[in-house]
């Protein structure tokens, strides 16, 4: 079987639909597409072997590939609220950072997130992180806030969490119990952009730091893989529901690490996506739970695991 | 070019001692500050909580008057006021507008307004005050002020009057002596007196 390994790939918007057409017939699936003015960006699945074919492709067309260890991934930038001191620096630094590592990020600025002792996670920002494959927390600068508000923000958040904050990564590791799964210090509340080497190696270390944690459950999934790839799902429901490609969203449909996001209205849909053969004689309902998301109404598909459906597609 | 002469900024947290530094220098810097504030003082307690800044400004510049940027020349039939600068036309117009009628002012083109004689002498159009640059001032310290304090500080007492200011912010209720124990003491050490 071959490996898909998650790139971007970077070029011009002239004939990009015959990078498109042979990422498809190797096997691939492009999970993204941006245009911007004459560039095109497509954050993609390919095979290994062929990323070398893909670069002589894209040579003579001025074309990219680069690997990008985040594509595929849907993460929430959690800041304290979406006042002046926190955004747009370091808030919007980090989810753009994010984004040009493939992430699909989404900025979560919560409602009474801000404080020592005020601080607070309603239930719907609660369901709405942990919609997500990982969250990424950017606090601020003092020890004493960190370790008072963190148990706020964290409770009942069960998907990764990645801490930033000014305190270096010792301090961090200390003052948080029980521990979360990445922690990157020296990055608190900034108000400039992060430009300087230091301050961008930061972001690389974020960067690498979470797709660490990533793929710590990549792992976890390839000794009990899901019923149907994301992409591949996100491929078939593209086909089939021709709404889909009806809706303005930059991405209708968001992959994520263990299932989809689709931006059609729940209610009416639901039914139709359950009901959705995707191969011979499955169903859609079969192999996955198809769930209101909390994120305005759209859908949720969680996929499930092979080991509890017995089906892989 | 006058710029900040002292910016100070004390907190048991050595780390966030050194954030607050370039938090408030970046803050100042991008809200055109540094050459209005001459001293900073600032102290940050999260364990307390308590975030005090305090500081002295720059003289205020002064009131703007029609005489400052326009010419008065008084004819047979008309007044007529010559521009030499646009930047306060639209508050001058306004105070015109009011005080004389809109009919009896006439803006013939972008640098000069007329006015019929006999509504008004020279020296009380030179002397109109137009704008007052210290007014918008006070508002955009304090501003800078809220921006630079930790956000989940949101009772505050603000304070800021000929050239001394100061704002003190806590997460919990601040205690009613606050200003006479903690920054007074800060006005002293930086030599004067609240």
């Amino acid at each position: 079987m071959t490996t898909l390994v998650p790139v971007t790939y970077k070029g011009g918007i002239y004939r990009h639909d015959e990078v498109m057409d042979l990422i498809d017939d190797l096997g691939g699936y492009v999970v993204q597409k941006h245009v911007m003015a004459q560039d095109v960006v497509l954050q993609s699945f390919v095979p290994r072997d062929d990323i070398d074919l893909i670069r002589k492709v894209a040579r003579p067309l001025g074309g990219e590939v680069i690997e990008a260890p985040l594509v595929g991934t849907e993460i929430a930038v959690v800041s304290p609220s979406l006042e002046i001191h926190h955004l747009p620096h370091s808030a919007c630094d980090v989810a753009e950072y994010l984004r040009r590592a493939g992430a699909k990020t989404n900025m979560i600025g919560l409602a009474r997130g801000f404080g020592k002792r005020i601080a607070n996670l309603n239930d719907e920002e609660r369901d709405i992180i942990n919609e997500h494959d990982l969250a990424v927390y950017i606090l601020g600068n003092f020890e004493e806030c960190i370790e008072k508000k963190f148990p706020a923000l964290r409770r009942g958040i069960h998907v990764p969490i990645v801490l930033t904050g000014a305190p270096d990564r010792e301090t961090l590791e200390r003052i948080i119990d029980p521990p979360v799964e990445g922690y990157v210090g020296g990055a608190g509340r900034i108000m400039h952009r992060f430009k300087r080497p230091e301050e961008l190696a930061k972001l690389d270390e974020l960067v690498e730091e979470v797709s660490r944690t990533l793929d710590a459950r990549r792992d976890d999934l390839a000794r009990d893989p899901l019923s149907i790839f994301p992409p591949r799902l996100m491929a078939i429901l593209e086909e089939q529901i021709y709404e889909i490609t009806l809706l303005t969203h930059p991405t209708p449909a968001t992959a994520q690490m263990e299932g989809l996001r689709v931006k059609l209205p729940y209610d009416l849909y639901a039914d139709d996506l359950r009901a959705l053969e995707i191969a011979d004689g499955i169903a859609l309902g079969d192999i996955a739970d198809i769930l209101p998301s909390r994120m305005r109404n759209y859908i949720l598909i969680r996929i499930k695991p092979f080991s509890e459906t017995g089906i892989l597609v | 070019m006058p710029s900040l002469k002292q910016l100070v900024v004390e907190s048991p947290e050595e780390v966030g001692r050194r954030a607050y530094e370039r938090i408030a220098a970046d803050v100042l810097q991008d809200l055109d500050l540094v050459k209005v504030i001459e001293h900073l003082y600032i102290y940050v307690d999260p364990k307390v909580p308590i975030f005090i800044a305090a500081g002295k400004l720059r003289h205020m510049p002064r009131a703007i008057r029609v005489g400052d940027f326009a010419n008065v020349n008084i004819g047979e039939k008309m007044i007529v006021l010559d521009i030499a600068d646009e930047t306060y036309l639209a508050p001058m117009l306004q105070k015109l507008w009011a005080r004389y009628g809109k009919e009896n002012v006439d803006q013939p083109d972008r640098f000069t307004v007329v006015l019929p004689v006999g509504v008004a002498g020279e020296e009380e159009l030179e002397l109109m005050m137009v704008a007052d640059p210290s007014e918008t001032l006070h508002m955009d310290v304090i501003y800078a002020l809220q921006y630079l304090a930790p956000e989940g500080f949101k009772v505050r007492r603000q304070y800021i009057k000929d050239e001394r200011f100061y704002y003190v912010a806590s997460e919990d209720t601040l205690p009613g002596d606050i200003v006479e124990t903690m920054v007074a003491p800060i006005f002293e050490r930086m030599g004067m007196t609240l």
